[in-house]
């Protein structure tokens, strides 16, 4: 899963067509878009915004699953040209100067810079980063719910030294984007993976739903549960967990220990191939 | 290949940070104020940059020297470690590094000089007395020596210091610049070693027990002192047969004079490390065994540790004196 933050509408215009993203009435605070992978908010101008919306989504999504994110938008910078594409690899809020630094593990198909944001437009610019006004406001909110390697930040230039902001039309920044929808693909995609690597890695095992509807488990001993059933995963035994095999057990506390002894006693092997 | 180098604006100018970058000409260059900014922050994690770790150029500014924890010494009275860079190229299940930090990122100290007058200072504090440095405890001593040029930095530090001794300890076939030097009598190289089942399932990136044998035999022809560790040692069903064959497969090829010491410690970590590393690879057959709690470690139960070590010990004994053997499990 993936969400999406873009400060315009024009700007998630062409990945609503592109990923036929449909509406949610669901939500009245912001506008938002969806598909099974990706939920796309539109936040307004700005880093308050876009931390606003950040943590709508977030908290508008409770659960378990872990979602990558990124902000998709366009800045300017002073030398680069008009509609290229170019991922964060630092965030700089010009105000407070806190700075972050994106975990860049996936495969990256476009350059990398630096991005400020600043609080207002600038008329001048500056060297060597680009400058948007959501950017540190996306980032400071999404790394609460998020590690850093799947959290980016992905602007495509709209404006520089020879071509000023005030010439950005809505009909120019759909066209920016629609002309970068094969890259911003091709760093949505590898996010998707990277979250669903991380999901597989942090979801239960499937047997412990069973034994939940058999046995109260309290929260400390669902996690106990959680990874007595995991070992037994790793230890690549023939017989999968189940619940049945303990239902003489009339406590969750004697089920666990039940669990735990029969565990202790299995032998270990590396010699059949080794678990993730 | 890097793609990001991460440097700190202090060292941005400093001629080993220049050296290094050259190494990797494509790599983009991101400046920080202090290297904690990117490296082991809240959120942050460690399986996943390990599928991309960055380069990290920074300054140590104190505590270049440190004590030692009980059990890493092979007999000497005193006993420090240092470290240079932070991380490792290697990826073992076992190894604490990723239960210790958020980040997989290496992180390379450059002012290798404030280092070495660290270990000038602290072996002048014993004067006569052996006092030991231990340089592989927070990575690979020679894994990155084509990049870091330690070895090649720190052994004429050594050289000129009578009472220090210098353990690197490595699975490493980067030797070049150690064949490329005049041995020194303070510098063991100390190979780790898991048996050939172990290291294929657990020891991800590492060279092959046979091809760290090799390069121990060329170390050892060329006249360096050299260490072996069995540190952790990995229980599995049958692990009496992987140890007596690694062993075996060992001393048929290098002789017991050549061996400096020989060292053996089950496999333990601090809990919040271990809990770490389980949270990260939960499908690890490595954790799924039984493991107990011992004043805040968590180990393999009592019973099979006493086991496989006086299992290792006596076949042990069989290729080496006592007087080579040395415990790493820390005192009770
Ligand atoms: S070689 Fe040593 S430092 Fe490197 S990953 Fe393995 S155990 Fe850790």
């Amino acid at each position: 899963m993936i969400n999406i933050i873009t400060a315009l509408q024009c700007e998630a215009r062409p990945l609503i067509e592109y990923y036929k993203l449909r509406g949610n009435a669901r939500h009245s605070a912001f506008r938002c878009y969806q598909n099974d992978e990706i939920q796309l908010t539109i936040s307004g101008i700005g880093k308050l915004a876009a931390a606003t919306a950040t943590t709508y989504l977030a908290a508008s999504n409770p659960g378990g699953t872990s979602c990558a994110w990124l902000n998709l938008g366009i800045a300017g910078h002073a030398k680069t040209s008009i509609g290229k594409p170019m991922l964060a690899h630092k965030i700089i809020d010009n105000a407070s100067e806190r700075q972050w630094f994106p975990g860049m593990v996936m495969p990256i198909t476009c350059d990398s810079e630096v991005l400020t944001t600043v609080d207002k437009p600038e008329k001048t610019y500056r060297k060597a980063t680009m400058v948007d006004m959501e950017a540190s406001g996306f980032y400071a909110a999404a790394s609460r719910f998020q590690s850093c390697e799947l959290i980016h930040s992905l602007k495509i230039i709209s404006d520089n030294q020879q071509y000023t902001s005030e010439q950005i039309t809505e009909k120019t920044t759909l066209a920016m984007i629609n002309d970068n929808i094969t890259t911003i693909d091709s760093i949505i995609q590898p996010l998707l993976e990277l979250s669903s690597e991380l999901n597989t890695i942090e979801q239960p095992p499937p047997e412990m739903y069973d034994f939940m509807a058999q046995w109260h488990f309290t929260t400390y001993q669902q996690n106990e549960l959680r990874h007595l059933l995991r070992r037994w995963h790793a230890l690549s035994l023939s017989n999968k967990p189940s619940h049945h095999d303990f239902s003489r057990h009339t406590t969750s506390k004697t089920v666990l220990i039940a669990i735990k002894v029969f565990l202790d006693q299995q032998p270990v092997s590396f010699n059949n191939k080794a678990c993730q | 290949m890097h793609r990001l180098i991460y440097i700190e604006e202090e060292v941005a100018d400093h001629p080993r940070t220049k050296a290094i970058c050259d190494r990797f000409p494509k790599a983009t260059k991101i400046y920080c104020k202090y290297y904690g900014e990117v490296f082991n922050r809240k959120g942050q994690n460690f399986r996943l940059q390990k599928q991309q770790p960055a380069l990290i150029l920074a300054r140590k500014h104190k505590r270049h020297v440190l004590n030692a924890p009980d059990g890493y010494g092979i007999g000497g009275r005193h006993n420090y470690y240092f470290s240079h860079m932070l991380n490792c190229v290697y990826d073992c299940r076992y190894c604490f590094l990723q239960g210790m930090y958020r980040s997989a990122n290496y992180v390379i100290f450059v002012n290798y000089e404030d280092f070495q007058q660290a270990i000038i200072e602290t072996a002048a504090q014993h004067p006569n007395e052996e006092t030991w440095f231990f340089s592989g405890y927070d990575c690979d001593s020679l894994a990155y020596e084509p990049v870091t040029d330690f070895t090649q930095e720190f052994l004429p530090t050594f050289a000129q210091l009578p009472n220090a001794y210098l353990e690197l300890r490595t699975k490493s076939l980067q030797i070049r610049t150690l064949l490329k030097s005049e041995p020194i009598k303070n510098c063991v190289v100390a190979y780790s070693f898991t048996p050939d089942e172990i290291s294929k399932a657990l020891e991800h990136g590492v060279p092959s027990v046979e091809k760290r044998i090799e390069a121990m035999i060329k170390l050892q022809q060329h006249g360096w002192r050299l260490g072996l560790r069995f540190d952790p040692m990995i229980y599995q069903d049958g692990f009496e047969e992987n140890y007596k064959n690694l062993f075996e497969q060992i001393f048929s090829r290098l002789p017991a004079e050549c061996i400096h010491s020989v060292s053996l410690g089950t496999f333990r970590t601090p809990k919040a490390f271990h809990q770490n590393m389980v949270n990260l690879y939960p499908k690890e057959k490595l954790f799924a065994g039984r493991f107990d709690e011992n004043r805040g470690m968590i180990t393999y139960q009592k019973e099979l540790e006493v086991k496989m070590t006086n299992f290792c010990y006596k076949q042990l004994m069989q290729y080496i004196p006592q007087s080579l053997f040395f415990a790493c499990t820390p005192p009770e």
